[in-house]
C-alpha cells in the first residue's frame, strides 16, 4: 500500500495494474502523517466479481472503476463530492463543465487550450474531487480521470459549475440550483446508505449555494470557449 | 397507505427531491422533485395520516379552499401511486 496526497487527504492506495499505477504516480506522498483518511484497494474477489458483471472489462478496468469508487464515495465523509465533468484551471480558478458521456466536456476544455494556451490546464478530464473547506469549494485533479491521463496534482477555488450541451451557436446562461439538481445529482456517485446520502445531499446544497451554475449550449469552434469564459468569469 | 421504505424526501438549495437508498436505488436511480406543497403530504403520509386528515391539515397550513386541498392531495397520491412509491 502506497501513501497519497489526494484533495488535501491522505489517501492509502493498493493496486497492482497499470491503470492506477501510472495514474497514481504524481500524486504519491512521502509524508509520515498520524491518520490516513481514506484507504481504498480492489480486492482480487471484487475484481473478478465486477468482471462478471461486466465482461467487457478487464482486470486493469475493474480496478481503476473500484477504487475511484470507494475513494468517492469516502470524499463524501470530508465534505465533498465527485462532480463528472472535464475542469480546467484558468488564472487560478477552476471551471467544470459536466454532460452525459460523449456530448463533448473534454471537447470543450480543449477549446480553451486552444484559445487560452499554456495558462489554461486540464485539472481532471473526467472526475474532479470538489471539496468545500472554511467556506470555499475547491476542485482537485485526481488519479482517476478517465480514458486519459488527464489530471494534475493541483486545487482551485470553483469559478463555476457548467451542464453543456451541443449546439449550433454558443449560447450561455446562469440558472437556478433547482434547474440542475437532477443534472448534477446524475453526474455524481451516489451512496446506497442513508447516512452518506444525507451528508452528500448537504455537501451539494451548500456547494449550489456557494458555486454558480450555467447551462451552455456550445459548438466546436474557438469561439465556444470565449462565450463560456466570459459568462462565468 | 405509506411512502414506501427506501425513499427518502430532502431539501436541496431550496428545493426537495426525493431520492432512493438502498435496494431500491438498485431499481430507482433518479430524481423525482417535489413541489412545497407535495413535500407537506409526503411528511404526513410518512407519518400515517390518511388522505382527509391531510386535506384538513393542508387548510390549516395553507390559505387555500378545501376543494383545492382535497384536488392537491388526490393529484399528489396519484403521482407517488403511479411511481409506485407507495405501499
Amino acid at each position: 500500500m502506497k501513501l497519497h496526497r489526494i484533495a488535501d487527504l491522505y489517501v492509502g492506495i493498493d493496486f497492482k495494474y497499470p491503470t492506477m499505477t501510472a495514474q497514481t504516480v504524481k500524486f504519491l506522498s512521502d509524508d509520515r502523517p498520524e491518520i490516513v483518511d481514506i484507504v481504498v484497494w480492489a480486492s482480487d474477489e471484487s475484481i473478478q466479481n465486477t468482471m462478471k458483471k461486466y465482461p467487457n472489462l478487464t482486470a486493469d478496468n475493474c480496478e481503476y472503476l473500484i477504487t475511484g469508487s470507494g475513494f468517492y464515495n469516502s470524499l463524501i465523509d470530508f465534505d465533498g463530492l465527485m462532480i463528472h465533468s472535464s475542469s480546467v484551471l484558468y488564472k487560478g480558478a477552476a471551471y467544470l463543465f459536466s454532460a452525459d458521456p460523449g456530448t463533448g466536456k473534454s471537447t470543450h476544455t480543449q477549446l480553451w487550450k486552444k484559445a487560452f494556451g499554456d495558462e489554461a490546464e486540464i485539472l481532471n478530464d473526467d472526475k474532479p474531487a470538489v471539496r468545500i473547506i472554511d467556506g470555499t469549494a475547491y476542485a482537485y485533479g485526481t488519479p482517476w480521470s478517465g480514458k486519459t491521463d488527464l489530471s494534475i496534482n493541483a486545487c482551485a477555488p470553483v469559478k463555476g459549475i457548467c451542464f453543456l450541451e451541443r449546439g449550433t451557436a454558443n449560447e450561455i446562461k446562469r440558472v437556478e440550483p433547482g434547474e440542475i439538481l437532477k443534472d448534477i445529482l446524475k453526474q455524481t456517485i451516489r451512496p446506497s446508505d442513508e447516512q452518506r446520502m444525507d451528508k452528500l445531499l448537504s455537501n451539494l446544497d451548500r456547494l449550489l449555494r456557494m458555486v454558480p451554475v450555467y447551462r451552455l449550449k456550445c459548438n466546436m469552434e474557438l469561439e465556444a470557449a470565449h462565450v463560456s469564459f466570459e459568462g462565468m468569469k | 397507505m405509506k411512502i414506501k421504505p427506501g425513499y427518502l424526501l430532502r431539501e436541496v438549495a431550496g428545493n426537495y427531491i426525493v431520492v432512493a437508498i438502498g435496494e431500491e436505488a438498485v431499481d430507482f436511480n433518479g430524481v423525482i422533485t417535489v413541489n412545497d406543497v407535495g413535500a407537506f403530504i409526503w411528511k404526513k403520509l410518512e407519518a400515517g395520516a390518511e388522505p382527509e386528515e391531510i386535506v384538513k391539515a393542508i387548510l390549516s397550513e395553507y390559505d387555500v379552499d378545501e376543494k383545492a386541498a382535497a384536488a392537491d392531495t388526490a393529484d399528489f397520491i396519484e403521482k407517488l401511486r403511479k411511481a409506485e412509491l407507495l405501499v
